[in-house]
């Protein structure tokens, strides 16, 4: 097993030191059409998407490549995956200082303005927020923030006096600099300024949750953030599902490309490390996303072992006796469903439908999600584990005069339990995996941890194979754990 | 219908089909308290179908089963109650594999409140001291040989201290040099008056054991009588060409 474990620590290495190198295509993009026929990156859900993918009709498509975040098609672009990205101006601009083998085509693609989103139904707090907007233009703060993230001739950071007050949630995408991203001290940019004074303005605490922006305008809606900010550009399809402020900045969509291939200088290993582990800290978001996966994966399998064996006795004494008809009837309708849909489809449903209208903690939604999807399957493995348990057993616990629940308790429960052993751990195993589409409802779990340094940057080979190596481990240490403990059953039988 | 109150168990008329097999074809049987009952016959002739209806493991089509005078098939009776009274050791031992021979005996007692733990305890040892095995209280079952095995089997029903034990052909599943062991502590317990309903191919065991013996062929008791009249003085036909062929 060590020798396995170090085997895979060396490919891992090997990985790292045999990527560094990235080759680059000649298929340059020096003007808009020159993007005819070629892979261009854009973000999902942006404006910039909608007019890509309507550029050119269809002589002259783009191939629109969508990623749901800015900085992976950055990374895309310089790997040569993509010829250019389609993308907001500013956000642009800050992606580009951070990359010099990039530039910004001096030629606009489009022009447009952004606007704060807020549900339909919520139209008391669209006057009040166009009213703050109102007074962060008279105040001069609007100038002074503007100033800081896009001039960068000031350092003006609005401090909130609000406190203990009822929330005002923001939703917002923190990969969009300057207007959101993440920092060492959190969340910072334009729009999270904005959101502090609106709520000042209207004596609230700010709250805020980061999530994928196509998923922004849903949470609105549904009611788990009050006003979503993350440079929404305003369109006609957007408005017929949501309300949209007073605009606040005009941005453009340009175009970012790479440049003569020589500019590039790669990083030696020691850099790679620094900037992507030691600057700024950045290692806390890889350890507090580990934390958080480690509390899913331990509470949701807890939580699977409970569901699984109540299902599995229900099923295994409807099976028996003919008893618990109707739990046994909503038993095989809960395994369909779970069984019949994927577990991210479900995690949304439990985030955005079930506890849509209540402020609830994301690790706990995480946990519920994974804990009843787990639970199908573990129920099922147990099953399968009582079914290869001799009749005998069974009929020797009746003729000494044990009932059901005695003989399930004390005889059968404890030989299936060890007969599932080996595909209970495949389960939990999954299931830690599994547990990496956290990011999808905005929880920092290690594979967001390491998105967020990939973000920050633009580096995909260190921060994904850190997180695949932890991954790895914990499951390698899983597999170990479990192995002892069937080595200590198994004393017991052949 | 008035019981002899020395008759334990009472059995009229058993019927049971398996689809549209007829295991049993209307049996009858009156067990004394103290009676040492050997069933022989051919192979899929029903006997251990029959047992198996005194321990409430079957349930029949028609018929009935009175145990110290009253039925036990009714919906009232509880049969977890029944088989507290009436132990069973099977063919294949069916030992709880997740417990050592210790647990095995004291389990049923301890789970149904008939002993403290303690108490089940010191009874276990008592037990397995009678079936020679005091030495491996603390085996599980995986390592003990089939005699062994069939020895806890026997102490694990007697712990529950049965009126009635049944015998489901206890030796038929052991290799022929742990017969002898287990046919022993039958035997000791056959002399200390214990009731027994032992179905079995031992023809010499059943002959030197029992006081009655049943001779089952085609789902129903073809004849029955002491020992010495069945085995030496046959009078059906089919138990004739069985004996004789199970004396080679």
């Amino acid at each position: 097993m060590k020798k396995f474990l170090w085997t895979t620590f060396a490919l891992f290495l090997f990985l790292l030191i045999g990527c560094s190198d990235n080759s680059k295509l000649a298929n340059r993009v020096f003007g808009i059409n020159d993007l005819k026929h070629k892979k261009v990156g854009v973000q999902i859900g942006n404006t910039a998407d909608i007019y890509a993918t309507d550029f050119g009709g269809d002589t002259a498509k783009i191939q629109v490549e969508r990623y749901s975040k800015l900085a992976d098609a950055i990374q895309a672009l310089k790997q040569g995956k993509i010829e250019a990205i389609l993308c907001d101006n500013q956000p642009a601009i800050a992606f580009v200082k951070k990359n010099p083998s990039l530039d910004i085509l001096e030629e606009v693609f489009v022009e447009e303005t952004y606007a704060g989103v807020i549900a339909k139904k919520n139209t008391s707090l669209l006057d009040s927020v166009n009213s703050a907007f109102e007074q962060l233009k008279v105040s001069g703060i609007y100038d002074s923030i503007i100033n800081t993230y896009i001039n960068e001739t000031s350092n003006f950071h609005y401090i909130p006096k609000t406190k203990n007050a009822p929330k005002l949630v923001l939703a917002t995408n923190a990969q969009f600099p300057p207007y959101e991203f993440h920092t060492a001290n959190g969340i910072e940019g334009i729009d999270i300024e904005i959101a502090y004074f609106i709520a000042d303005f209207l004596g609230r605490e700010l709250e805020i949750q980061d999530m994928e922006f196509d998923a922004i305008i849903n949470a609105v809606n549904s009611g788990k953030a009050d006003i979503g900010l993350a440079g929404f550009t305003i369109t006609e399809e957007r408005k017929q599902s949501i309300n949209f402020t007073t605009p606040y900045a005009n941005s453009k969509i340009v175009i970012v490309v790479r440049k003569n291939s020589s500019s590039e200088q790669s990083l030696s290993i020691k850099e790679l490390f620094y900037n992507n582990l030691i600057k700024d800290s950045r290692w806390k978001f890889i350890v507090e996303g580990l934390g958080n996966t480690l509390i899913i994966s331990l509470f949701a399998a807890l939580l699977g072992v409970f569901i699984g064996t109540a299902i599995s006795f229900i099923r295994c004494t409807n099976e028996v006796t003919g008893r618990l008809k109707i739990l046994n009837r909503i038993s095989m309708i809960y395994l369909a469903i779970i069984r019949g849909t994927p577990v991210m489809v479900q995690l949304l449903i439990i985030y955005y439908v079930i506890f849509s209208s209540v402020n609830v903690n994301k690790i706990l939604v995480a946990i519920i999600a994974f804990g009843i999807n787990s639970g199908a399957y573990v129920s099922e493995i147990l099953r399968s584990g009582f079914k290869a348990i001799d009749p005998g057993q069974v009929e020797a616990g009746r003729s000494l005069g044990l009932k059901f629940g005695h003989i399930l308790r004390h005889i059968t429960f404890p030989q299936a339990f060890k007969n599932s052993l080996p595909a209970m751990t495949n389960e939990f195993i999954t299931l830690i995996k599994e547990t990496s589409i956290c990011g999808y409802i905005g929880l920092t779990d290690l594979t967001r941890g390491g998105d967020i340094i990939r973000s920050l940057t633009y580096e995909a080979m260190l921060p994904l194979l850190i997180v695949a190596a932890i991954y790895f481990i914990m499951v390698a240490g899983l597999s170990t754990c479990v192995a002892r403990l069937e080595k200590r059953l198994k004393k017991n039988e052949r | 219908m008035n019981a002899n109150p020395e008759t334990l168990l009472e059995v009229k008329n058993l019927v049971k089909s398996f689809g549209k097999l007829q295991v049993l074809k209307g049996v009858s049987l009156n067990v004394q308290k103290g009676d040492i009952i050997a069933i022989i016959g051919p192979s899929g002739c029903g006997k251990s179908t029959f047992i198996r209806h005194l321990n409430l493991l079957e349930k029949p089509d028609q018929g009935e089963i009175l145990f110290k005078g009253k039925s036990i098939l009714g919906k009232d009776v509880e049969s977890s109650r029944i088989r507290e009274q009436i132990g069973m050791v099977f063919q294949q031992f069916n030992l709880f594999k997740n417990l050592n021979a210790i647990e095995n005996i004291m389990l049923a007692p301890v789970t149904l409140g008939k002993l403290s733990k303690k108490e089940a305890e010191e009874k276990a040892i008592e037990l397995l001291e009678r079936v020679g095995l005091s030495e491996y209280a603390k085996h599980y079952p995986s390592k003990l040989s089939g005699g062994q095995q069939q020895r806890v089997a026997i102490a694990r029903a007697m712990a529950m201290n049965p009126e009635i034990l049944l015998f489901d052909e206890p030796t038929s599943a052991l290799d022929p040099e742990m017969v002898g062991e287990v046919l022993k502590i039958i035997r000791d317990l056959a002399n200390s008056g214990m009731t027994m309903l032992i179905v079995t191919h031992e023809m010499n065991f059943a002959r030197n054991v029992s006081n009655r013996v049943l001779f089952f062929s085609e789902g129903n008791i073809r004849e029955e009588g002491s020992p010495k009249e069945l085995f030496e003085n046959p009078k059906d036909e089919r138990l004739k060409d069985f004996l004789a062929a199970t004396k080679h």
